[in-house]
Formats: structure tokens, sequence, C-alpha cells
């Protein structure tokens, strides 16, 4: 499957409050735990040898589950297979937190989540829909599901 | 870099909502020629293939860093992605009519996980904003939209309808407005006035560098980059109030100023 490689690898070298050192291991059996540069940038968790430009990898971060493994170790599951796990070793717990919470945060499931929660509330307490002064009311992606008021009305299939 | 493929594919053909599909042409770089192909959408990932019902995917543009334009050139509905940066693409398509360009052109622009993440923010606290007013008794009162609006309104621009749309405000709720935007904070001017989040159509795209940082105070760009495109409407807005005003000091002075 093609992708658009320079333009990922351009936006791996964002800067990122999340990119630190951290010990990784792969899920398959053998994998062994190997010193990682891992930067989280959007919705991407890139991973560098250390001190190299282009990161070796990138994992999408969504439909994952994390867990924490131990005090300062956390892991990251992909398609609902539990026993693929990549394990990420931290310096600390309050690290390993840190990575967890940043993780679970940076899907864009999560966040649209909480935008559909925040656009029905604050329609439920104001009576007014607040993606309409942004224009953006009949977008399929901020529709709130379940036959409420805020309905999707277009056909974005067509 | 590898990219996991079967993450992916994984999260497209899952159970959370697709965005936007349907068939675009897709320009060839090296031949110039447009191929037609089925697109999906899906967050910030525009997924394509051959055919709907094709099992094997072509290809993903992870959307990030690009702007939007319309394309005015061969009387095709066009448009293009454009990735700012050093040797970075542009990719572009071509729609079979307006309807169908305009819905892509307005999907793509809100795709990114930039753009989601500034929007959650700013209506969390909006949220904030009126379960505080609420618990204190006060009903929401328009000052707090009146200062979003005048911050947020110049996200997709569109000036006049902004000032159409049916708003209760009266004149006095404008002032509030201002000084609840420019708290102790720099001045929108000493910001270089650009981001790759608000593309405007006919101007060149910003400098992929001068993107929000992750992390940086992402409500103050939010409200910078509302403040740059929305000082035109500001001024329609004021202007327009001015001459309500002056309209309604004509007529009955204790009635709310009303609106259409």
């Amino acid at each position: 499957m093609r992708f658009n490689e320079k333009e990922l690898v351009f936006l791996s070298r964002q800067p990122s409050e999340m990119a630190a050192e951290l010990g990784m291991r792969g899920p398959k059996k053998g994998d062994v735990v190997k010193k990682r540069l891992v930067k989280l940038v959007v919705n991407f968790l890139f991973y560098f040898r250390t001190d190299e430009e282009e990161p070796i990898g990138a994992l999408l971060l969504e439909q994952c589950r994390v867990e924490r493994e131990d005090s300062q170790s956390f892991s990251v599951a992909f398609l609902d297979e539990a026993e693929r796990k990549y394990l990420f070793e931290c310096d600390s717990e309050e690290q390993c937190g840190e990575w967890i919470d940043s993780i679970i945060k940076a899907s864009y499931e999560f966040m649209r989540k909480n935008l559909i929660f925040y656009r029905t509330e604050i329609h439920r307490l104001t009576g007014k829909d607040p993606l309409e002064q942004y224009g953006i009311s009949d977008e399929t992606r901020f529709q709130v599901s379940n036959g409420l008021q805020l309905t999707p009305r277009d056909a974005a299939s067509l | 870099m590898k990219l996991h493929e079967k993450i992916l594919t994984h999260y497209l053909s899952c159970t959370s909502p697709v965005d936007k599909e349907g068939y675009l042409y897709k320009k060839k770089e090296r031949n110039a020629t447009y191929h037609r192909r089925w697109f999906v959408l899906k967050a910030n990932l525009l997924f394509y293939q051959e055919r709907p019902a094709d099992r094997h995917l072509l290809g993903v543009i992870v959307l990030e860093g690009c702007a939007v334009r319309r394309v005015e050139s061969d009387g095709r509905f066009a448009f293009s992605l454009v990735f700012e940066g050093p040797g970075l693409k542009t990719y572009r398509f071509a729609a079979v009519d307006v309807q169908t360009q305009e819905s892509w052109v307005k999907a793509l622009l809100s795709a990114s996980h930039c753009y989601l993440s500034l929007l959650v923010r700013d209506l969390g606290r909006q949220y904030e904003e009126v379960k505080q007013q609420q618990s204190l008794g006060q009903p929401h009162h328009c000052s707090s939209v009146g200062a979003l609006e005048e911050t947020t309104s110049g996200l997709l621009p569109r000036p006049m309808d902004v000032v159409r749309e049916g708003r209760n405000f009266s004149a006095s709720t404008v002032l509030p407005a201002h000084s609840a935007t420019t708290r102790a904070k720099k001045s929108p001017k000493l910001w270089p006035r650009r981001n790759a989040l608000v593309t405007p159509l006919n101007k060149p795209a910003p400098q992929y560098s001068e993107w929000p940082l992750v992390g940086f105070d992402p409500l103050e760009d939010f409200r910078k980059i509302h403040d740059y495109y929305g000082q035109e409407v500001k001024k329609a807005r004021e202007e327009w109030l001015r001459s309500r005003r002056a309209a309604e000091e004509q007529q009955d002075d204790g009635a709310l100023i009303k609106l259409g």
C-alpha cells in the first residue's frame, strides 16, 4: 500500500512534548527490548534509533489498547490481538503514567467522542450548537449519533 | 520508514464511521492523467482504492500539515492537497461537479488531527464556561458567544453569513467581548500571521515550520488564528452594529436590539 512517506517523516520531526528514550520491544516472539527514541505526534507513535533522523517506524494509535504492565512499563496492543503487544519501558512510574495518558488522549476517535460530548452538552445547556459559528455543523465527522437533535443531514457517501 | 499497514487497514474496517467516501479523479504525477479512484476519508487518513468493493487498498494519504486548495484549471472541479515543506508532494484531484468538489474540500479542511485538537479544546473551554455560569444561576448570556464569534468566526471564511445569523446580542456585548479576548498575552499582530489549519484559498499556504507546536498553548493559537482571520468579519460586524444602533435610536429606546 502506498503512503506519503516523505510527508510522514516530515511530520515525525515536528516538535512534540512526548518524546523520550524508552526501552521498546516488538510483539513477535523472540523480540528483545531495544533503546529507542519514541515520539508521539498527532495520533502516530514514531520510533527512532537514537540520533537517527528518519524513524524506523510509525504506529497509528487508533483501535489500540494501552495497558500498564508494571510500575514502569506499559504496552500497546493492536488489531484486537491481545498477545501482539508492543512493550515500552520507562524510567519512572510517573513517566509511564504520562505516556499512557498521552497515548490514550492522542487517539482521533477519543478526541472525536469528546467533541461530540461537548457539542451535545453545550447545545443542551444553551440551546445553541457551538459548531454553527464555525460553519461545520453538517460535517459528518462531528455528528452526534443515535437520534438526538443534531443528526447528520448530508449524504456523505455520494 | 515502516508504516504498520495492518493497523491502518484494521482501523479502516472497524466499526467507527467513515467520514466521507466517494469517487474522485486522482492525477498521476508522472503523466498528468487522471484516474478514477474510490476514496474513503476516516479521521486524518485518506484511503484510496480502485473500486469500493476492492479489498486491496492502493494507498493512503496522512492528512497532517497540508493545505487544501481549490484549483481552477482545465474546466475541472479540481482541488489539491499541498504539503508544505522541502521536497513534499502536492496531490491533485478532480470531482465530477461543483457540489462534490465543495463537499470534499470542506471535509478535508476539517480532517486533520491538529484541527480537531484545537476544536475540542475550544469547545471544552466553552463547556466549562457554560457550566460555571449555570451553577452561578446565570442564564448563559451572549457575551461569551459574542467573544467566541469575534475570535472564531474566521475559521471558514464566510463573513456576511456570520453577520446575518440570528444571534441575539446587543451593542454592549461587543465591548466586553473585546476585553475578554485581550487578556495579558502577546498581541496577535506580533505573531507571525500564519497557520496550517485555515487555508486562505487564493494565497500561498503557510510554511510548515510555522505550524503550531504540539503542546504549545492551543487556546492561544486558536484565538490568534481567528483574530487574524476574523479581522474583516469584526469590521463588518462593527459597522453593521453601528448602523443598527443608529437605526434603533431612532425607534423605541427601551427595546432590546433584535435581529431580523
